[in-house]
């Protein structure tokens, strides 16, 4: 308790000498660094604020196996090195696209989030979406048909997702590994994924309405679903990892992150 | 002979592959591997092994977590390679000196691993040659989980007798060794000899105790599976207990609970019946999931971690708290691990389960840098949950309705087939999804296929005329295959979306009935095998699932055969907090729990809430 007692009464003492020397400074001083504090702190909050509004995050998301980690490494260094392997964790990186550095000038870099697609790492998803810019969902266009159920259902839960219908995040298809002959079109896929997903709104809405989640619903009632019907912009694209061709991504992230 | 080694990030990169080796590898051992090992919280194990037509090899892997690096060996599984271990953590070491995040290409380390190689195989030529010493030592420590160990104590017990003559020839190839490829790894590879000689007694001291220490754990694990086995018919007596007149919740008032009395014998014609309305099933209720306040846990968490901590002194641990430590070891990880271990078993996960995923977690942070200001329990405990959220969510789409109507536009009836332990509350439980499914507006049928316990075929005829659904029996001593083969003939007949064919209940162990049950399943083909158990059952869940999940594809006559596709987990309401059964289940089966049970209405039927379970189960 003693030594308790000495503590105080020397901070006490350091307490007035502190008040004594803020006393020897001027006024003007004193205020002049108020002020700077002050500044600074808007400052910081400022550009927090600029750099929120003006995202430039482009998640890739998609089953596993259609070429997610490829097409990340295709815009980021343009070649896909030598193969991938199913991801653990989610890929990461603000860059300036490949195609894009040859070029003059200073473009913006853009902050591209590969999500693993494995069913267990979705929730992953959740915490990249609220600051998307735009989401790129990647379908296996090869092995299209026996994937296209489970292909559909985690569109339909992408597309259905809050922060999804309230930002009206765009959302490109990329049907991917087009190089390959026996491919399905673009078309093909759109149809038999707008069908696939008017089936899902069905079993989800219609029926059960508390059964699920989320709260949006897709499409218009009572008419056959089809992309056009979403509040964000839905297009579908064509693009091959392996070869490169991806040049209708990179449009569609220069339209949504301009440079 | 190796067949492929690869270096990748855990982004999914393959940064290095040995060119040399070069073979193309059947089907795709790699991803099958992380997709059903890694990321199923499986890592813990120390191989995996993968079939595919025409190839079977095993894989090895070693992480390194710190730079996010994993590293796999393939090889083909008639070779046992011994020194795969070893070039797995020689390449890890060498090429974490090498690796710059930044740089994809690694052409420089085919050098080096050429090398490393070369060593590797010096090393391993040696141990056969000193075989009897070696071998099953190490074959026992490291590989012992999978190859079911080969007969270990008899080889030992040779080994001990010939390790003098052993040793003697050792030294002899060393010698032959040296001269052959000597020139260019000469210093590394008397270092490797001296090095292995060190081991090498060791070991043959080891060898020559080791036989009654493999005795002592035999007899151990033979009682560890009797009291397993013993405890399966004690938790039984239980559940009689329960059954007495109870007051329903939210059941009209008038609803008269006994109905025996007027059915007779042919119970068809009874005057009326009212129909069960109790509301809208909890399945479509939304859960408000409170979040309870996370400081308390906090707090609890601090006086835990205090004790260990209290020999270091307060200041350092203060201080590495702060600064954040540089790499966490294992001696580092354990006492958090062990905490966290007793936890996940108080809440009944069981043991072998909560070993796996300690271990598993534990492998997932070794090596990685601790942030600063942050705890080592505060850690694991992150790790831990991240783990839990992704063994308990669903791998397939568990959205019923879906699939149901996918067989309605088929028009086939949608058919599940509940199997599992006497007693576990299969029939009351069918009654409820039965009522969930008519609220959605499809029609159900019930096929009464437990024709074995008396009273079975009446008990489930009572729900049906209680939720007035029709229902297909045959009596009894009929072959429950045939009742149900049928019953699904007479569904399709008359239209009906959903058939719910309730089993009898059996033991896992009993093979007579377990053959019939994997007939049936086997001859109907049902859309869904829905293996229904009791949530307060501890480290038997893992004895049941396992069980039957393996009796149903042995005893079946097909080659690719059915194995369990979700659980349902009832009694839920009786256990509190201990709500470990659920996890334990799907991690043995790794199918996801459909339903849960949690009352004795038909509203009393639930989703698993992921989230308030992996909370509880940390709290």
């Amino acid at each position: 308790m003693a030594s308790f007692e000495e503590w105080k009464t020397q901070l006490e003492q350091w307490w007035n000498q502190a008040l004594r020397y803020i006393h020897q400074i001027p006024q003007d001083q004193l205020y002049a660094a108020l002020a700077v504090l002050i500044f600074t702190f808007l400052f910081l909050i400022l550009v927090r604020l600029l750099k929120r509004t003006k995202s430039n995050t482009i998640v890739l998301s998609g089953l596993g196996g259609s070429g997610k980690t490829v097409l990340f490494y295709q815009l980021r260094d343009g070649s896909s090195h030598q193969g991938t392997v199913t991801s653990m964790e989610p890929n990461e990186g603000t860059f300036v696209l490949h195609s894009e550095k040859a070029k003059n000038g200073k473009p913006k870099p853009v902050h591209v989030v590969d999500v693993p697609g494995h069913s267990r790492l979705r929730p992953k998803l959740d915490e990249f979406l609220p600051q998307a810019a735009g989401i790129v969902f990647v379908v296996d266009a090869l092995e299209f048909l026996p994937n296209c159920r489970a292909a559909s259902e985690y569109l339909y839960e992408v597309l259905t997702k809050a922060s999804v219908v309230k930002k009206k995040i765009p959302v490109l298809i990329v049907c991917n590994k087009t190089d390959k002959v026996t491919a399905h079109t673009k078309e093909f896929i759109r149809k038999q994924m707008e069908k696939e997903i008017d089936k899902l709104r069905a079993s989800r809405t219609a029926v059960s309405e508390a059964d699920i989640a989320n709260e949006f619903t897709l499409g218009v009632p009572g008419d056959a679903f089809s992309f056009t019907q979403c509040h964000n912009k839905v297009t579908v694209a064509e693009a091959s990892g392996l070869t490169g061709e991806i040049s209708q991504v990179e449009q569609f992230i220069r339209e949504h992150v301009r440079p | 002979m190796l067949e492929q080694l690869l270096i990748f990030t855990r982004g999914g990169l393959i940064l290095w592959t040995c060119k040399e080796l070069g073979n193309a590898l059947k089907g795709s051992p790699i991803d099958t591997l992380i997709r059903s090992c890694l990321l199923e919280e499986r890592s813990g194990a120390a191989s995996y092994n993968y079939d595919a037509p025409g190839a079977a090899y095993t894989l090895k892997w070693t992480f390194h977590n710190e730079l996010g690096l994993v590293f796999v060996a393939v090889y083909q599984r008639i070779l046992h390679l011994l020194y795969v271990d070893e070039l797995l953590s020689m390449v890890k070491r060498e090429f974490s000196a090498i690796y710059d995040p930044k740089r994809t290409i690694y052409n420089d380390f085919d050098e080096t691993f050429r090398q490393l190689r070369k060593e590797a195989e010096a090393r391993a030529e040696e141990l056969k040659k000193t075989k009897p010493v070696g071998k099953p030592l190490t074959n026992n420590k490291k590989q012992g989980q999978v190859q079911k160990s080969d007969g270990g104590s008899k080889k030992k017990s040779d080994g001990v007798s010939a390790s003098d003559g052993g040793e003697g020839d050792g030294t002899k190839g060393r010698r032959l060794e040296n001269l052959s490829n000597g020139n260019h790894v000469d210093t590394e590879e008397t270092k490797a000899n001296g090095l292995f000689n060190g081991k090498e007694n060791t070991s043959s001291n080891i060898g020559a105790f080791d036989v009654n220490k493999l005795q002592k754990l035999r007899s151990k694990g033979g009682k560890k599976i009797d009291t397993v086995a013993n405890k399966g018919p004690k938790a039984e007596p239980k559940k009689t207990i329960t059954k007495k007149n109870r007051v329903w919740d939210n059941s009209p008032p008038e609803a008269k609970l006994d109905f025996t009395d007027p059915v007779g014998e042919n119970g068809d014609n009874v005057v009326e019946v009212v129909a069960a309305d109790q509301g809208e099933s909890m399945m479509d209720k939304e859960e408000d999931f409170s979040s309870e306040s996370e400081t308390e846990e906090e707090e609890e968490e601090v006086g835990k971690d205090s004790k260990p901590d209290a020999k270091k002194g307060w200041f350092s641990s203060m201080f590495q708290s702060i600064a954040g430590k540089a790499n966490l070891d294992r001696s580092d990880l354990e006492p958090a691990l062990k905490a966290l271990k007793d936890r996940l078993m108080n809440k009944n996960v069981a043991e072998v389960i909560a070993e796996k995923l300690c271990e598993s977690v534990a492998a997932s942070l070794e090596g990685k840098k601790l942030a600063s200001f942050t705890r080592i329990s505060s850690t694991v405990q992150a790790a831990m949950e991240e783990a839990l959220v992704r063994i308990l969510t669903p791998r397939r789409s568990i959205d019923i309705l879906r699939d149901v109507h996918a067989a309605k536009e088929q028009r086939k009836p949608y058919v599940v087939v509940f199997v599992g332990v006497n007693g576990v509350g299969k029939s009351t439980n069918l009654a409820k999804v039965a009522y969930w499914l008519l609220q959605h507006k499809l029609s159900v049928m019930m096929a009464a296929c437990d024709t074995f316990r008396s009273g079975a075929v009446e008990q489930l005829r009572t729900h049906a005329r209680r939720l007035q659904i029709p229902i297909f029996e045959k009596g009894y001593e009929k072959d429950p295959a045939v009742v149900a083969k049928e019953a699904i003939q007479e569904a399709t007949r008359n239209g009906s979306d959903v058939v719910l064919v309730d089993t009898a209940g059996r033991m896992q162990d009993n093979e007579p009935l377990m053959r019939a049950l994997s007939k049936l399943i086997y001859l109907n083909n049902p859309d869904l095998v829905l293996f229904v158990g009791e949530a307060l059952v501890g480290n038997d869940a893992v004895d049941q699932l396992s069980k039957f999940n393996q009796k149903l594809a042995d005893l079946s006559t097909s080659p690719n055969p059915r194995l369990i596709d979700g659980i349902l987990l009832t009694k839920f309401d009786t256990i509190d907090d201990k709500v470990g059964a659920a996890l334990s289940m799907v991690y043995i089966s790794g199918s996801p729990v459909m339903f849960v049970g949690c009352g004795q209405s038909y509203t009393d039927l639930k989703k698993l809430n992921v989230k308030s379970i992996v909370k509880t189960l940390l709290k």
